[in-house]
């Protein structure tokens, strides 16, 4: 059998939020139409009840408590988030002991440790301050995370964290497909985790692409982004593995593209070239056209440009006949390296929920284009497949489509 | 593989004077401490002066190790860029911080923040370049390069690239320096890199560098047979790992007749490199690279040239790269002379 023929299928999913602390939790919010966007209670900065954002609403400590650890003791919030998440995925496919079969662990991250090590660093440059803080420096990376996921929970085979700003889970999962294509694998769990950071809060609003009021993507009046924090994972399994165990599938990771936009190092290309190639690159390699397609979770932070753009690109890509299409940031916030795997599932309920999520805080099409998001909630609507975007700093874009296992 | 893949060319900023092609490792001194500092090239005939004057120095570094590369493969614009670095601009990272607590969260400069993004060189050369294909960045300590060089290897597999950009690059500052000393990273008194590998005590010496690949279809002296990679393998492992790994490649121990090996002097990890040298031929050719460009998460980057030009030199043929970072991330990878 042509391994790179083989179906790569998603066969189990955990998450946590802004809007709930497991897949469940997210889907009733969504469906509730319930943001998660508030003000910081966790986050020491002086723009915690200026500037919005999608916290989770539990302490680090609530966290470890979830994930069944006595306290905090060497795990930083990043890694927190991304154990519950990994917990609940794990659970979900029906897996006890991860061990057993080798296992790739794709993670994601932006900042690594940034949130607890931002606290202490000064106290780590300062040669008179000694104290258990010490043991947090290695935390400072993006490894650390992924590390202690994967020694809490046995996954071994290949450990590795990628980065590619915004865009970050979303090629973490096509890594990990590929990496079960190319036969090295037969299960990969991937996804990212983020945690919020006085750091990024800082450098997104010294970009000015922060907005003081809930983000509005995709409407004439919007002014940038919320941040969010959260970890997504997803559970890849080879068709043929998945038979045997009799795993459940979930949906199909039908296909994907990684393009860059060599536009600009921050801002993508107003006619949206890198996201209309990466949208129908993904497609063609699913063997799908545009008009199989009957939602697009779209990037859609409520930055001035990428809406612009992302919407310019489904408007090249897709003519007369754009599906339905909304951005789910308005109740995650945008999550950066978290965000790509936190819509892929949200991709998936989509498909196995028969429904498509709003967007909300729109009100006022564009100038720029002829298209507006989806603002209700639509329920018995049939989905068969979801393309789903991110696209990041340095021009790093990412499209995956997820289908109807057994299309 | 079923697609065999060569490193058509290479451009390595060390510690030495790699960066003009020459391979002529020297034993550096060191006098304030026990860092090797990496051997800056001229910037000017790589990158635009507008854009040079923003650029912070591992920026610098990483875009013009991967435009050299380019240019000594007489390429323009490579199937992809795929890039390992543990710590990305950790310049940018350190300046952003400080910012933060001295203007007090307020008009701060973006830049530091946008050149501290782990994907920030990578998407330099997309730029530069106008590389609008498969591009990613790996950021995992140890596993950082050699990721990056799976996933290009992959990339040719699947028939998407035929040839890809890969490199690993890290920097080391002062700031950082102190914190990782207060972890025992390095040796506390100061050692030469001619005395590292003798020295008995626990700790390394720290380095940096840029060190890019243009690795493709195309027939060149060098070829890449395997990469595999084991994540805190016990000693044991490490030595079924190996013959499990020449096995697939279809050589014998007995054929490998050149090891370059990351031994760094540090008595707390130097049991796996000794499992290793004991499973080859007591014949092979010994190089421990880390002597010439000291210890970082891309490390095993500079390993890989320093393998390929010791095969293209025509003294050995089949080579064997082990590497490991502080005992966690170990990876074996075979370069063949043609």
């Amino acid at each position: 059998m042509d391994r790179m023929a083989e179906r790569v299928l998603i066969t189990g999913m955990g998450m946590i939020s802004a809007i709930g602390n497991n897949v469940e939790e997210n889907f009733r919010s969504l469906r509730a139409q319930r943001s998660g966007i508030g003000y910081s209670r966790f986050v020491d900065t002086i723009h915690r009840n200026v500037l919005p954002v999608g916290e989770v609403k539990c302490s680090s400590e609530e966290l470890a408590k979830l994930a069944g650890l006595p306290d905090t003791t060497g795990f930083t919030r990043t890694t927190l988030l991304g154990l519950v998440a990994m917990q609940e995925a794990l659970r979900s496919a029906g897996i006890n002991d991860a061990a057993e079969t080798p296992t790739a662990f794709i993670n994601a991250s932006t900042v690594g440790g940034m949130c607890d090590t931002e606290k202490i660093y000064f106290d780590i440059l300062d040669p008179q301050k000694e104290g258990t803080f010490l043991q947090l420096i290695d935390t400072l990376d993006c490894a650390d995370c992924t590390q202690r996921i994967a020694d809490e929970t046995g996954l071994t085979a290949y450990v590795t964290t990628i980065s590619t700003a915004c865009s970050s889970s979303a090629n973490a999962l096509m890594y990990g497909a590929r990496l079960i294509r190319a036969g090295l694998v037969d299960r990969a769990v991937c996804g990212g985790t983020e945690a919020l950071t006085r750091f990024t809060i800082n450098g997104f609003n010294s970009l000015k692409n922060i907005d003081k009021r809930h983000c509005m993507p995709f409407d004439n009046d919007r002014n940038g982004l919320n941040l969010g924090e959260g970890a997504a994972y997803l559970v890849l399994e080879s068709e043929s593995f998945a038979q045997r165990r009799k795993a459940r599938p979930m949906a199909e990771l039908s296909g994907w593209c990684n393009t860059n936009e060599a536009f600009h190092p921050t801002s993508p290309s107003p006619e949206g070239d890198g996201a209309f190639e990466a949208m129908r690159k993904a497609l063609e390699m699913g063997g799908l056209s545009p008009a199989d397609v009957q939602y697009v979770n779209v990037h859609g932070t409520a930055t001035l440009n990428n809406d612009v753009s992302e919407g310019r690109a489904l408007e090249r890509l897709f003519g007369n006949e754009v599906p339905a299409f909304s951005s789910t940031k308005p109740f995650t916030g945008h999550t950066l390296a978290a965000a790509g795997a936190i819509e892929a599932i949200y991709s998936v309920l989509a498909i196995n929920r028969q429904m498509i999520w709003p967007n909300l805080n729109f009100t006022t099409r564009m100038e720029e284009l002829r298209i507006s998001p989806e603002t209700r909630l639509l329920e018995e609507s049939p989905v068969k497949n979801v393309v789903s975007n991110s696209f990041g700093f340095g021009g790093n874009n990412a499209s995956l489509v997820i289908s109807k296992y057994g299309n | 593989m079923e697609i065999k893949c060569y490193i058509q060319a290479s451009a390595a900023i060390s510690p030495q004077q790699s960066f003009s092609g020459e391979y002529a490792p020297q034993f550096l001194p060191l006098e304030e401490r026990n860092l090797l500092r990496a051997q800056e090239p001229g910037y000017a005939g790589f990158i635009p002066p507008n854009s040079l004057r923003r650029m912070s120095r591992l920026l610098k570094m990483g875009l013009t190790a991967a435009l050299q590369c380019l240019r000594n493969a007489n390429a323009t614009v490579p199937g992809a860029i795929i890039t390992g670095t543990g710590r990305g601009s950790l310049q940018d990272t350190e300046k952003f911080l400080h910012d933060i607590r001295t203007y007090e969260e307020t008009a701060l400069n973006p830049t530091p923040f946008i050149q501290s993004t782990y994907n920030s060189v990578n998407g330099l050369i997309a730029l530069q370049q106008q590389c609008t294909d498969y591009n990613n960045t790996f950021v995992h300590r140890g596993f950082s390069f050699e990721h990056a060089l799976l996933d290009s290897l992959l990339q040719i597999q699947e028939g998407n690239a035929e040839s890809v950009l890969v490199g690993g690059f890290d920097e080391m500052t002062v700031e950082h320096f102190f914190i990782k000393s207060r972890i025992g990273y390095w040796k506390s008194a100061l050692t030469q890199p001619a005395d590292m590998l003798a020295s008995g005590t626990p700790g390394t010496i720290a380095g940096e560098g840029a060190v890019f690949f243009l690795v493709g279809t195309q027939p060149a002296p060098v070829e890449v047979r395997g990469i595999q990679m084991l994540y805190r393998p016990a000693p044991d492992q490490v030595a079924s790992q190996l013959a499990q790994f020449l096995q697939k490649q279809g050589v014998k121990a007995e054929d490998v007749d050149l090891l370059v090996i990351g031994r760094n002097g540090d008595t707390r990890f130097d049991h796996f490199y000794a499992v290793v040298e004991k499973a080859l031929p007591s014949t092979a050719t010994n190089i421990p690279f880390k002597q010439y460009c000291g210890e970082y998460d891309t490390a095993g980057a500079f390993g890989m040239w320093t393998a390929q030009q010791e095969l293209l030199s025509g003294r050995h043929k089949t080579a064997l790269v082990y590497n490991h970072f502080y005992g966690e991330q170990h990876t074996f990878i075979l370069l063949q002379k043609h």
